[in-house]
C-alpha cells in the first residue's frame, strides 16, 4: 500500500503533470504536420536505447534519449534526401530499432523484459525520480521558449507546409526541430505510460481540443490542459481502481476523445 | 519602356517527385520588370510547374532560374520573401482552425524575418488588403467555413499582403462569382499600373483578359509554344489544330 503523503506519490503527481503538458504540446503539432507515426517509432527507438543501456550497464534513460534523438535528427533529413514523407521513413526505421532492441536484449538475458527494459516498455511512474523530474522541468521550460519564440513560423507551416514555403519560410530546420522535440518528449514520457502506450498522449489531446475549437492558439492551450488532466485523473483512477497506470491513463484520454468526437460542434453547420 | 530582367530562365526542365517525364522542357524565358503576362495552354501543359519553377518550390532538373537577380536554386527563401503567390484549387478544410484574417497574415511571415511578431501595423495592413478584396466581414470565421469564391479572395489577399515585387496567379479567378469575375481582375489590374508588379497570370479561360496585358505565352506538352502579343499568339493558336481551343469571351 503506497501512503498518499510519500514522495513516491508527489514525484509520480509530478511526473503526470509534466508529461501530460509536454505530450499535450508537442502532439499538436505531431497531429497538425500529419507526423503519425513519429511517436510511435521514437518509443521503440527508445526502447532500443535502454535495452542497450542495460546490456553495457549503461543509465538506460541516458541511452534511451541517444537513440531516440540521434533517430529522431535522422528522420528529417533522410526523408528530405529520399523525396519522402517523414512518415515513410519513420515506417523504415521502426522495425530497425525494433530490430535492434531485441538484438541488445539477447546480449544480457538474465535481465531480460523484467527489469528497467520493461518499465520503458509497459512504464513504471511510481519508479520516477527526481532526476527524471529535473529533465522535464528543463524540457517544458526549453519547449515552450522555443515553440514561443518560433510560433509564427510553427503557425504558418502547420497550416499549409509548402504555403508556409511559398511565403519565403525555410520549413526544414522547423520540422526538424518538432521532430527532435518529439523524440526527447517521448523519451522522457516513457516512465508514465511506457512506450507501447504512449502515442495515446502525443495524439488524444490534440485530437480532443480540435473537435471543439476553431482557433489554433486556443488549441495549443487546450492540448496541454486536456493531457495533465487526463495523466492526473487516469493516475487517481489506476490507485483506486488498483490497475496499472499507463493503461489507466490511455483509457480515459480515449474515452475524453470518443465523447469529444460525439458532442464536437465542428459537426454542426456554421451559422453566421 | 522595360528596365530589366527580373525573371530568366535558361534552359530549364522541371520534373515533380516520381516522375520521369519532365513536367516542362528546355524552358527558355524572360520577363521584364512590370510586365502582365498570361499563360494559357490546356491541361498538363505545364503552367503550374513553370510557376512553381519560378518561385523555386520546384526544383529544376536542368537549367538556370534567376529571379530578381537571385539564383531561385541557392536562395530560394529570399526570393519567396518578395514573391507573391496565389496556387491552383486551393480550398480549405471546414474544420481547419484557422481564421481568414490568420491566413492573409501569414503571408507576410516571411518577409517579416524570423523572430519579429506581427504587431498592430501589420494587422492594419491585413484589414486593408481584405477590405480592397471584399473579405474583410469575414475576417474572422474559420478560413474551411468559407465559400470558395471567399477563399480564392482571402488567398490573392494573402499573395497581395507582403507588398510583393512579382505576382503569380495560378488559376486565381476560377472560383469568383460574376460579380468578382469582373471586379477582382481589375484589381489586380490596377495594382499592376499603379505599383509595376511583374505579374504572371496562368489561366485557361480568357474570358476577363486584362487590359493591361502586352504578352501571353501559350504552352503545351511542357514546352512553350507561342510568346508575344496576345492578338498574335491567339491567331498562332487558331491555326494549330492540335491545340485545345482557348476561348475569349466578352
Amino acid at each position: 500500500m503506497i501512503w498518499l503523503g510519500s514522495g513516491i506519490i508527489y514525484r509520480a503527481l509530478i511526473g503526470c503533470i509534466l508529461a501530460g503538458l509536454l505530450t499535450g504540446l508537442i502532439g499538436v503539432f505531431a497531429v497538425r504536420m500529419k507526423l503519425s507515426s513519429i511517436g510511435f517509432c521514437m518509443s521503440h527507438a527508445a526502447f532500443a536505447g535502454a535495452a542497450l543501456g542495460v546490456a553495457t550497464a549503461i543509465n538506460p534513460l541516458f541511452t534511451a534519449l541517444i537513440f531516440s534523438s540521434s533517430t529522431a535528427l535522422l528522420i528529417g533529413p533522410v526523408a528530405d534526401k529520399a523525396r519522402l514523407h517523414a512518415d515513410a521513413i519513420t515506417s523504415i526505421a521502426f522495425p530497425l530499432t525494433m530490430a535492434l532492441a531485441f538484438i541488445f536484449l539477447t546480449w544480457s538475458p538474465s535481465i531480460g523484459l523484467t527489469s528497467e527494459v520493461g518499465s520503458i516498455l509497459w512504464g513504471s511512474i511510481l519508479s520516477i525520480l527526481n532526476s527524471d523530474i529535473v529533465y522535464m522541468v528543463i524540457l517544458c521550460a526549453v519547449s515552450l521558449t522555443l515553440i514561443i519564440l518560433f510560433w509564427k513560423e510553427l503557425f504558418s507551416i502547420m497550416f499549409n507546409r509548402k504555403l508556409a514555403e511559398a511565403d519565403g519560410i525555410n520549413t526544414k530546420p522547423f520540422i526538424y526541430f518538432i521532430i527532435f522535440l518529439i523524440g526527447v518528449v517521448v523519451t522522457l514520457s516513457l516512465k508514465l505510460v511506457g512506450g507501447l502506450l504512449i502515442f495515446a498522449l502525443l495524439y488524444n489531446p490534440a485530437s480532443t481540443a480540435l473537435q471543439f475549437l476553431h482557433d489554433m492558439r486556443k488549441i495549443i492551450v487546450a492540448a496541454p490542459l486536456i493531457g495533465v488532466t487526463t495523466c492526473l485523473a487516469g493516475f487517481l483512477l489506476s490507485l483506486i481502481l488498483n490497475l496499472p497506470v499507463g493503461s489507466s491513463i490511455v483509457a480515459l484520454s480515449t474515452i475524453i476523445f470518443a465523447i469529444a468526437v460525439i458532442l464536437s460542434p465542428k459537426r454542426r453547420r456554421f451559422k453566421g | 519602356m522595360f528596365r530589366d530582367h527580373v525573371i530568366r530562365l535558361v534552359n530549364v526542365s522541371s520534373t515533380y517527385e516520381g516522375e520521369r517525364r519532365a513536367a516542362i522542357k528546355d524552358i527558355n524565358l524572360t520577363i521584364e520588370r512590370g510586365e502582365l503576362v498570361y499563360i494559357v495552354g490546356p491541361n498538363a501543359a505545364g503552367k503550374t510547374t513553370l510557376l512553381e519553377t519560378i518561385n523555386g518550390l520546384l526544383i529544376p532538373v536542368k537549367g538556370t532560374v534567376e529571379v530578381l537577380g537571385l539564383d531561385v536554386k541557392r536562395e530560394g527563401v529570399r526570393v519567396r520573401c518578395r514573391v507573391g503567390y496565389v496556387p491552383q484549387d486551393f480550398i480549405v478544410d471546414p474544420g481547419e482552425p484557422y481564421t481568414a484574417f490568420d491566413v492573409v497574415l501569414m503571408g507576410m511571415y516571411g518577409k517579416m524575418g524570423i523572430l519579429r511578431k506581427p504587431g498592430w501595423r501589420e494587422r492594419e495592413k491585413c484589414m486593408e488588403v481584405m477590405a480592397l478584396l471584399g473579405v474583410d466581414n469575414v475576417a474572422d470565421r474559420p478560413m474551411g467555413k468559407l465559400s470558395g469564391g471567399q477563399q480564392q479572395k482571402v488567398m490573392i489577399a494573402r499573395a497581395r499582403v507582403k507588398e510583393p515585387e512579382i505576382l503569380l496567379l495560378d488559376e486565381a479567378f476560377s472560383n469568383l462569382d460574376m460579380e468578382s469575375r469582373h471586379r477582382i481582375p481589375g484589381l489586380i489590374d490596377q495594382l499592376h499600373r499603379e505599383r509595376g508588379i511583374t505579374t504572371l497570370i496562368v489561366t485557361h479561360d480568357l474570358s476577363h483578359l486584362l487590359d493591361g496585358c502586352e504578352r501571353m505565352i501559350a504552352m503545351d506538352k511542357g514546352r512553350i509554344i507561342a510568346d508575344g502579343r496576345p492578338g498574335d499568339v491567339l491567331s498562332i493558336l487558331e491555326r494549330l489544330t492540335s491545340y485545345p481551343r482557348v476561348e475569349v469571351i466578352g
